[in-house]
């Protein structure tokens, strides 16, 4: 069985073909956008394809045409919730008319966990640049108040963890503010 | 946590977003006491697939595919789309590139001198490349299901040149039309604003025919909702409904066209030159003037006559009934009625007092009523 990944992000393209290879006896070919000649010398039977990806409508409508390949949508309402699971991790499928349900739900489940670890991969790394600018925030502000209070560095980060509890925000935003009060006094930006 | 209710809605990077856009920009969302997240989307299908799965609360939508969505939804309703507004008229064009412009303006010096420009002249270059052996143009539009799809299927065949024999039509996504006519691998395409403009003003394409030529006061996009929005949260439905028609009203007025330009070329909504989004703001596309808004029934006949026309649907479908549930005049009048004063009422129940029959650009007459017998009147059709 034929398989083609459509995928603009060309890492989550490569996962999703290296747990497809894992699978079954698969041909996995992957590519960033939909080039007809490439698909028709391929002949795929399923093409899995990122909702983000603008060729989506291009493949959407060879359903519609009566002298294209016969790529189909798979909306199997035999597979309740398939098709919206789908949906919410972002992959999209189209397959060859009379492939097996079952074939294009375990290529579907790989693209879908596939998808999903990407999301989380990058969520994750998003997180950690995010902790360590808060981080770095929050020695800025220790600095300012030590400077400016006579505190030492434990009471500096005293003070900042009592101004968080009490506005109820996120230490990070609490010393973000200071910062940003202490420039509109100095006149930056004003 | 905030004290308003969350909506989520979906557009595409085309200047007739400008609706939800500028709501969302204006604060006028946050007025009725909506928190809405306006997200980005790559492709119709995938608004489609969102709204149809609820993962969208509502999107700028293709007209058409609200019905065709609609047509296909589960036993239980799963996947209907019901359309409460109408974003825009015109904005739609049909562009060819500059050495296609070169082959007509060869076989006919006046041809694209005249208005509104017709396609036989083309018919002609068509009949001159197959003399000489030359495989056939293409054509691309954004959509199966789109106002473009049938506007250039209709000007094609009204000149002569049957759609689907004559020319090879693809669809492809609207921010790559003009990249794919540069690189020649497409000779026209039918798309909305700012692509045609773009295309014009980059040497690449000569614009032929704009929608407001080709039909008057024709329908373009409308605002797709889930029926649990409409059936659930009416009152967020409403609210929603109010905050886009005041945008809208905003966006038709000149003395904001600038902000509004600015807003639209940000690389987080059209991303392109704020010169090129200008041109059809000036002249083409209504929002809210002339009752724009209002999802007009008559509109969503004439999309399933072409539908009926190009073989896209059967005989089985009951047509009115169809449009009935998808195109809602009555929300959207109740929206208006609840915002007071900012509608002018004649305008906006002017649906009434529209013409019976609509007429496009070969002045050929389409009525509502007759929507099959005017799908078989015309001489290239397949259904």
């Amino acid at each position: 069985m034929r398989v083609l990944v459509i995928d603009p992000d060309t890492a989550r393209a490569a996962l999703v073909a290296q747990g497809l290879e894992g699978v079954q006896p698969l041909e996995v070919r992957r590519s960033a956008v939909y080039d007809e000649a490439e698909v028709m010398a391929f002949a795929p039977d399923v093409v899995v394809i990122a909702a983000e990806s603008p060729d989506r409508d291009t493949l959407d409508s060879l359903q519609e045409s009566s002298q294209g390949h016969p790529v189909v949508m798979f909306v199997d309402r035999s597979e309740p919730g398939l098709a919206e699971q789908a949906v919410r991790a972002g992959v999209a499928a189209y397959v060859v008319d009379g492939l097996a349900p079952n074939r294009v739900r375990s290529i579907l489940d790989v693209a879908m966990s596939r998808f999903a670890l990407t999301q989380q991969l990058r969520g994750d790394l998003a997180k950690a640049k995010a902790d360590l600018e808060s981080r770095k925030t929050v020695e800025r502000a220790k600095g300012l108040l030590m400077k400016e209070r006579g505190l030492d560095e434990d009471g500096a980060y005293r003070l900042l963890r009592k101004l968080a509890m009490d506005r109820g925000k996120p230490i990070g935003a609490v010393a973000a503010d200071l910062l940003a009060f202490a420039g509109v006094l100095k006149g930056d930006g004003a | 946590m905030s004290g308003l209710s969350d909506l989520r809605l979906g557009f595409i990077p085309l200047t007739d977003c400008a609706p939800l856009a500028a709501a969302q920009a204006l604060g006028f969302f946050e007025e009725e006491g909506l928190n809405v997240e306006l997200i980005r989307e790559a492709s119709w299908a995938t608004i489609r697939d969102k709204v149809a799965v609820g993962l969208l609360d509502g999107a700028h939508m293709l007209a058409p595919m609200a019905l065709a969505a609609t047509m296909s939804a589960g036993a239980g309703g799963q996947g209907a789309i019901l359309a409460p507004l109408a974003l825009n008229q015109n904005g739609s064009a049909v562009t060819v590139s500059i050495a296609l412009a070169e082959a007509i303006r060869a076989v006919d010096p006046d041809a694209l001198a005249r208005t509104p420009v017709t396609a036989a002249p083309l018919a002609k270059v068509i009949a001159e490349r197959r003399a000489r052996g030359q495989g056939p143009l293409t054509f691309a539009v954004v959509f199966p299901y789109s106002m473009h799809n049938y506007l250039l299927r209709y000007w094609l065949a009204q000149g002569g040149i049957d759609p689907d024999r004559d020319v090879r039509l693809v669809v492809t996504p609207p921010p790559r039309m003009v990249e794919q006519m540069h690189a020649g691998a497409i000779d026209g395409f039918c798309v909305g604003a700012p692509w045609n403009v773009v295309a014009e003003t980059g040497g690449v394409g000569r614009i032929l025919i704009a929608a407001s030529q080709f039909w008057p006061g024709g329908p373009d996009k409308v605002l797709g909702v889930t029926t649990e929005l409409a059936t659930q949260r009416p009152d967020e439905l409403r609210a929603c409904l109010r905050a886009v028609m005041r945008a809208a009203a905003w966006a038709d007025e000149a003395e904001n066209r600038e902000t509004l330009i600015e807003l639209l070329a940000r690389p987080d909504r059209i991303g392109a030159a704020p010169a090129a989004i200008g041109r059809a703001l000036e002249s083409e596309i209504v929002f809210h003037r002339d009752a724009a808004g209002l999802p007009r029934r008559e509109h969503g006949l004439w999309f399933l006559s072409q539908m009926t026309r190009w073989g896209q649907i059967g005989a089985e479908h009951d047509l009115q009934a169809l449009v009935d549930r998808v195109y809602r005049p009555d929300l959207y009048r109740e929206a208006a009625l609840s915002l007071g004063p900012i509608l002018e009422p004649a305008l906006a129940f002017a649906d009434a007092a529209g013409p019976a029959e609509a007429r496009l650009f070969d002045g050929r007459a389409f009525d509502p009523k007759a929507a099959r017998a005017y799908a078989a009147a015309f001489d290239i059709h397949r259904g």
